[in-house]
């Protein structure tokens, strides 16, 4: 019995062999590997042997100017793109549960089919789309005597990748959204439309409280994501217009393979996963208390 | 059971296939010289490539070339990583100056050896300032396969709707600053009478390479000759971008930049003249309805200039044997069809091939070419990508208005510097010296 329970136990983790292997080859060794690195400068394309520097890179990086933009880029992305694609997602995700079941379907997978096309191909559709002279929405735009510089104008760049993102990301959230709302037992409802609760009421207090599980997962996995943020602008702007759109994780990736800075790039890493793990630990708290 | 049966069935006829295809092609290739080959050619010129490397293939059933393209941006990235963990391709391809870097970290083998036992390529075949720039240290460190530059593509069209023509009604491209403005201001027209122009005279199209172009027409430096320190913000350069910034808010003549495809806009027949490289001319042939034709830039400035680039084709490091040889013969076989290469839009960079008179038939190219005699490289500095982030960025903040053109390139120096003493600091702690 005993042989059993251990050759059963034994089983799972050679079902999760493969995968662990991977992904301590490719996930957690570079990560400390990374750690390391930024100790060191290290230009990739010098003959220069790497040298230890201590805390060097992590100041460079707290006092430069790109590096505080790019952190204030992708703070303002994260501040936009996260309430608005949560909250789209679950005004769409209880629409959806009212709709017959039959209908349902086309609905969930319309709205989740952006999520499937890769960001290089949503990328370069939206940047035709916002192209100020040739785009779709100008095009439509014109039809009102409008003209809207989408991607051009620094104070709207980001603002148009929000949007853009919301349509990108939104049904991903919204699927497990419609699954959480599926999870509500029909009785609750049918008890307080009994009592007289109107719709508003039903909403604010039999499915928001019940949902909050799931919509707190969704939302911290969008504030992780949204961080990471880069194939959107990367495709649609570059940075641009005057870096306004130049997220860390761009910076990052430059720093390392355009200037070939690795260790300073590293440090720059190790700093967005730090922002990163505090705005989890936060939310993992609320998450808890209210448990 | 059955069913689990007959997966199992499947997957046997797959697996026997897979191993039929893979042995098939083992047996058949072990004799062969397999040579990887890298480029970024994605655009059009990519196909005229493909051409290439299949006739090599076809003409030496010896070797077998296996291209690969990727996006220049994302090019030298795998480049560089494959060529410190030893597995760079035998043969590859680098934007001349991008060489520095390359040169620099030892990746590139020398071809001094090589070039002594032929006769066909010659020193004296390409353009000093081209042929000097694939020299260090008295090696050379790759063949230029192409000369690609700047030059002006006009709509012969809206020319002859502007009245800009010859006494045989032939459009007449322009050749200095006052006709350039003449023509530019003619060019610009409000068709629906909305005070906006709906046709543009000139657009900006790649920031860098136009604003580069200006600013050597006006005669200025970017670095001193030591490269011990970044000059972009002198004199001369913030003239020529301040005249960049002038035709579109003073002459009105360009569009403000607001638009990403500029390029586009003149591809529809809504620009009158633009300047760009000889490598979008492809892009333009397939634009049927468009009537075009090209020229010599303008002289804006005080000198003649032109932005210039050349592919360099270049071997592994440490490449020898078999392997070597079909890797030279290889590139050797690309260099003599230079002119093949050139008709996708390019410039044969071996002036015996721009000399033929097949070269002569490819109008656009043959007066691009005129321009050969003084085209200018991009500065010849292991910190090259640092320096273009910031010209971009400060040519960028100028015209779009949010700074003046000496404030954006003070900045930009400033940054450049900063970086230069980096780069010193590290070189003479490493290796002493002055940190050259």
């Amino acid at each position: 019995m005993n042989n059993r329970k251990l050759l059963y136990s034994l089983s799972g983790y050679l079902f999760v062999l493969p995968y662990l292997t991977l992904f301590g080859i490719f996930l957690v060794l570079p990560l400390f590997y990374g750690l390391g690195l930024s100790f060191f400068r290290w230009e990739l394309a010098s003959l220069v042997p790497p040298k230890f520097v201590g805390l060097h890179n992590y100041s460079e990086a707290l006092t430069s100017p790109y590096f505080l933009k790019a952190l204030w880029a992708t703070f303002r992305f994260v501040v936009m793109a996260v309430p608005l694609t949560v909250g789209s997602a679950l005004v769409v995700a209880v629409w959806i549960n009212t709709v017959p079941l039959k209908r349902q379907y086309y609905y969930r997978a319309a709205y989740f089919l952006p999520v499937m096309i890769s960001i290089s191909v949503a990328g370069l559709l939206w940047r035709w789309f916002y192209n100020s002279e040739f785009g779709l929405f100008n095009a439509y735009l014109s039809l009102i005597g409008l003209k809207v510089p989408w991607i051009t104008d620094v104070r709207l760049a980001m603002k148009s990748i929000v949007l853009m993102t919301i349509w990108w990301t939104m049904g991903g959230a919204m699927v497990i959204l419609l699954a959480g709302l599926q999870q509500i037992p029909d009785h609750y409802y049918e008890a307080a439309s009994i009592d007289g609760a109107n719709a508003r009421q039903r909403f604010f207090y039999i499915t928001l409280p019940l949902l909050r599980p799931v919509l707190l997962f969704v939302i911290v996995m969008n504030i992780i994501g949204s961080f990471q943020v880069f194939g959107q602008t990367w495709m649609i702007t570059r940075g641009g217009p005057e870096l306004s759109t130049r997220v860390l994780v761009q910076y990052i990736y430059e720093t390392a393979f355009t200037h070939y800075r690795m260790g300073y790039a590293s440090a720059m890493s190790w700093l967005l996963f730090l922002v990163i793990m505090i705005f989890s630990i936060i939310q993992f708290r609320i998450l808890r208390e209210k448990q | 059971m059955m069913k689990v049966r007959w997966k199992c069935g499947y997957l046997c006829v797959i697996f026997a296939a897979l191993f039929i295809v893979v042995s098939g092609c083992g047996a058949g290739d072990s004799q062969k010289v397999k040579l990887r080959y890298w480029n970024g050619f994605t655009g059009p010129d990519g196909r005229t490539m493909r051409r290439l490397v299949n006739q090599f293939n076809r003409e030496n059933p010896d070797i077998f070339v296996l291209m690969q393209r990727m996006d220049w941006s994302t090019y030298y990235n795998k480049l560089f990583v494959a060529g410190i963990g030893k597995r760079a391709p035998e043969v590859f391809i680098i934007q001349v100056y991008m060489l520095e870097r390359f040169m620099r970290a030892n990746f590139i083998r020398s071809i001094d050896d090589l070039l002594a036992k032929q006769t066909e390529i010659t020193a004296e075949d390409f353009p000093p300032y081209l042929w000097s720039r694939v020299e260090k240290n008295g090696k050379h460190y790759g063949i230029p396969l192409d000369i690609h530059m700047w030059g002006m593509y006009y709509n012969k069209k809206l020319f002859r709707e502007a009245g800009i023509v010859d006494e045989h009604g032939e459009p007449v491209p322009p050749k200095n600053r006052k006709e350039f403005l003449d023509a530019v201001r003619k060019l610009t027209r409000d068709l629906n009478g909305d005070g906006k122009p709906d046709e543009w005279g000139f657009v900006f199209t790649w920031f860098e390479s136009n604003i580069y172009t200006f600013m050597l027409q006006w005669g200025g430096k970017f670095f001193t000759p030591d490269y011990s320190r970044c000059i972009m913000n002198c004199k001369e350069n913030v003239e020529a971008l301040q005249f960049c910034v002038d035709l579109i808010r003073k002459y009105k003549v360009a569009p403000p930049p607001e638009n990403f495809d500029a390029w586009l806009g003149f591809r529809q027949g809504k620009i009158g003249l633009v300047f760009d490289g000889i490598y979008m001319l492809q892009d333009l042939r397939r634009q049927e309805d468009l009537d075009f034709g090209g020229a010599p830039l303008p002289k804006l400035g005080k000198y003649p200039a032109a932005w210039g680039s050349s592919h360099i084709m270049c071997l592994k490091a440490g490449l020898k044997g078999k392997r070597l040889q079909s890797a030279w013969r290889f590139i050797r076989f690309l260099s003599e069809h230079s002119l093949d290469w050139a008709e996708g839009g390019q410039i044969p960079a071996r002036k015996k091939f721009r000399e033929t008179e097949r070269f002569r038939k490819m109008t656009v190219q043959w007066e691009f070419a005129k321009q050969i005699p003084y085209i200018k490289l991009l500065p010849r500095t292991p910190f090259i990508s640092e320096f273009l982030t910031e010209f971009d960025l400060a040519v960028e903040k100028a015209l779009r208005g949010s700074a003046t053109p000496k404030e954006a390139l003070d900045i930009a120096t400033e940054k450049v510097n900063k970086v230069i003493a980096r780069y010193r600091a590290m070189y003479k702690e490493a290796l002493g010296g002055t940190g050259e």
